[in-house]
């Protein structure tokens, strides 16, 4: 039936199938990491977001704050972790509806390894690290793999750089391969205080942005910590004056928040 | 499937393999010795591509005879590993390669010493206390890692090589059937039944 | 809540839920959050899976990549059941995690072990600690449990490798359960990349009768031993005795320390020192010294002195 016809112009199938490769995900590059120590937790990420070589955005978040003890980073591909992120925003403010407090940071936990593995047979391409402060005040890390499996740690590095910042922490965070000497005894995992972590996640990534091209532009590290006002005297990471390193009041999450619960600290990286 | 395993201890070499010659899903015979003695202190078994494996194990017993013939003096067993290491790394170069894979057992009469070497039809050569080639290598390697002592006896040393071949028995799927040994220590090379 | 999780999700429908016994549906609509649907994508789940995760390590291509390589096993003895495992989770050839649980305690009578997708196990598995019924469930009904509940999800691409371990009225009770639907009573099993490594230990030492301490340095052996031999098992090995009241968590162990140390002092069981082949066998030697009248030069050329240098060796001209 195809074909030119005396009078008439050339018949074009207006109903042909049209193959389309089904590709639902892309690989948004960047980093996070989350450290916790005695009383506090730090949660961190790199700003970047890029598909390919191409650098799309200098300035895209990838920690999202999810109440006073919970903050939530997320890595791989971005349209996905928004998704999930919302999602769980969405029942978390169920779970205070019902139940008139926030979720604890286990429960928390909990519900994003069985969201992540409700999509076990369509995974949301998110890798996730889960911080903050557990029941008892102390400071928390989870990470999950992309279909819900997961572990409390005492720190994690996910994405791009991952294979470059997390045998770094697994050095200066949890003291592996070092060895205690006459004059000084390795410390115990878990007991560094604030300044020193922040130090040495900020080192993470300043390293990891000398040697990754997905990682750079800018660095946000999210501390959470008992607030300074709910103790008589700040003691520990409360007694931190973080506003004096440049800290400033992490926005987002549930409305009711505590003054200096969660707090951000911008940080420059390098943008070439 | 095929299978063999090396085993030094105080003062000899244990050398075995599997004696099946098979071809597709057909055991074609069950007593084939696919080992060479290729001098007074030094045995070889090989296994890989049909074919490759006779070939070049031939050529290596010729030429490792020739050299006695010549020199009136054998290879010691680490020159004769660089040696055959080399052959097959020459013929990896080529356009049809031999794909063969070797154990190496002697015993270096100037040093007293047992010598095993393992050697991969890759031109991989590696000294070692004890070996496997195949899957045999999976299921056995961690008996010999537990159980295996440089200084063992000889009868020692045979009953870890019963207990390698008792795992294949109890874990592999495939009945390798009896198995090839041999022993080469300072008087020279002899074969033992298990 | 149901729409919102399957907002997505094709007509492709799960296979048939399962009736009385292993009803998802009841079963999931007790656990208060959990997905009583999963989400699908439009195409078929497993080529889906397959070309985005890398489950079995088979797609290094694969974008998604999820955590396993393991050795796992448990065995059955007179006093119980023993089971160990490693502790590293591998995403390629990157080490993600050193310090996974790869035990899981469904409650206090019943261990899982996780092999495969660590997801996997560890979703479903947990949910094993929901069966109750009056009375203690029994180790071949909760296998079976599971057994049916990943057999109706078959060719959808979980994997996993479990041993389900216990003490029910019939003792004690070990079940090998996996992805593909396979369940199997058994006395000893062990899973995952380096199981033929640990069976190579494990079925050397093994017998009914052992004591409580041979049987648990049996374990930490054969992991120890997987450990050294495949790459993708590793770091650390966490020890469990199943007996008659429950279980009870042994210790973890550093492979690194096993092969140097051995599990320390006054380990019952253990002979002491380290594991390692080169740590256990130091200053032992193979040379064996010639006695008297012993050849001892390396001019063994007997061979070549045999037969004369002749050109009559050779095969006369037809």
């Amino acid at each position: 039936m195809l074909g030119l016809q005396p009078g008439s112009s050339t018949v074009v199938p207006t109903s042909a199938p049209v193959g389309h490769r089904f590709e639902p995900y892309d690989s948004n590059g960047g980093s996070i990491a989350a450290v916790c120590g005695k009383d506090f937790c730090i949660i961190a990420s790199d700003t970047r977001q890029s598909t390919g070589y191409s650098i799309q955005t200098r300035y895209k978040p990838k920690v999202f704050r999810l109440n006073d003890k919970a903050t939530l980073a997320t890595n791989g591909f971005a349209a996905d972790a928004e998704a999930m992120v919302s999602r769980i925003r969405q029942r978390l403010e169920w779970y205070r509806h019902s139940h008139g407090r926030s979720m604890p940071l286990h429960a928390i936990a909990r519900m994003i390894s069985t969201i992540l593995y409700g999509k076990r047979f369509f995974p949301y391409y998110v890798y996730n690290i889960l911080g903050g402060l557990d029941e008892e005040g102390k400071g928390a890390v989870y990470s999950f793999d992309p279909v819900g499996s997961y572990e409390r740690e005492f720190c994690r590095a996910a994405g791009a750089a991952q294979s470059l910042i997390q045998p770094f922490l697994d050095n200066q965070i949890m003291f592996k391969n070092q060895h205690s000497t006459p004059e000084h005894t390795v410390p115990k995992p878990g007991e560094m205080s604030l300044p020193d972590v922040l130090k040495i996640v900020m080192d993470s990534f300043t390293s990891a942005t000398e040697r990754h091209i997905e990682v750079g532009d800018g660095l946000e590290m999210f501390v959470v910590r008992t607030p300074p006002s709910a103790q008589g005297e700040a003691i520990g990471a409360a007694s931190v004056d973080l506003k004096a390193m440049g800290g400033v009041e992490a926005v987002g999450g549930e409305d009711e928040q505590e003054e200096g619960a969660v707090m951000v600290i911008r940080r420059e990286l390098k943008k070439d | 499937m095929e299978c063999s395993f090396g085993i030094t201890g105080k003062g000899y070499t244990i050398i075995a393999s599997d004696s099946n010659a098979a071809r597709s899903i057909v055991k074609m015979k069950t007593d084939e010795d696919k080992q060479k003695v290729l001098s007074d202190h030094l045995v070889m078994t090989y296994s890989g591509e049909s074919g490759d494996t006779l070939q070049f194990s031939e050529y290596i017993e010729r030429n490792l005879r020739l050299y006695g013939i010549r020199n009136h003096v054998e290879l010691r067993p680490r020159a004769a590993a660089s040696w055959i290491r080399a052959q097959i790394a020459d013929s990896l170069r080529t356009r049809n390669a031999y794909q063969v894979n070797l154990l190496l057992g002697g015993f270096d009469l100037p040093t007293s010493e047992p010598a095993l070497y393992w050697v991969d039809y890759l031109g991989t050569l590696a000294t070692v206390p004890f070996a496997a080639h195949g899957y045999g290598a999976f299921f056995a390697l961690s008996t010999l890692d537990r159980y295996h002592r440089p200084d063992m006896s000889l009868e020692e040393g045979l009953d870890l090589l019963r207990r390698c071949i008792n795992e294949l028995k109890t874990r592999f799927i495939v009945d390798l059937g009896t198995f090839k040994v041999r022993v080469v220590d300072r008087e020279g090379v002899r074969e033992v039944k298990l | 809540m149901n729409s919102i999780l399957s907002r997505f999700s094709s007509t492709n429908a799960l296979p048939a839920n399962f009736d009385n016994e292993g009803g998802r549906q009841d079963f999931q609509d007790s656990i208060n959050g959990a997905p009583a649907q999963f989400d699908l994508p439009g195409t078929e789940p497993a080529r889906f899976l397959s070309q985005y995760t890398d489950v079995d390590s088979s797609n290094p291509a694969a974008r998604i990549k999820l955590q396993h390589g393991t050795t796992t096993l448990a065995f059955r003895y007179k006093g119980g059941i023993i089971v160990c495992v490693d502790s590293r989770a591998t995403a390629g050839s990157y080490i993600a995690s050193g310090t996974v649980k790869k035990v899981i305690e469904i409650n206090p009578y019943l261990l899982g072990t996780m092999a495969g997708g660590a997801a996997d196990c560890q979703y479903w598995e947990c949910r094993l600690h929901e069966l109750r019924n009056k009375e203690r469930i029994s180790v071949a009904a909760a296998s079976k449990y599971l057994s049916n509940i990943v057999y109706s999800y078959k060719g959808m691409g979980l994997s996993m490798g479990t041993m389900i371990c216990g003490w029910d009225k019939t003792g004690p009770a070990l079940f090998y359960v996996d992805s593909d639907g396979t369940r199997l009573k058994g006395d000893v099993f062990s899973v995952g990349s380096g199981s033929t490594f640990a069976y190579g230990v494990l079925d050397q030492g093994y017998h009914w009768d052992l004591t409580d301490a041979e049987a648990q340095e049996l374990g930490r052996r054969s992991i120890y031993a997987a450990t050294h031999r495949d790459a993708y098992s590793g770091n650390t090995i966490n020890l469990y005795h199943v007996k008659e009241e429950g279980w009870e968590f042994i210790a973890n162990y550093d492979a690194m320390n096993l092969h140097y140390d051995g599990p320390g002092d006054n380990v019952p069981g253990a002979p002491g020192g380290g594991y390692g082949w080169d740590v256990r066998t130091q200053g032992l030697s193979s040379k064996l010294e010639a006695t008297e009248g012993q050849q001892t030069s390396g001019q063994g050329g007997r061979f070549a002195d045999e037969q004369p240098l002749t050109a009559s060796v050779q095969p006369p001209q037809a």
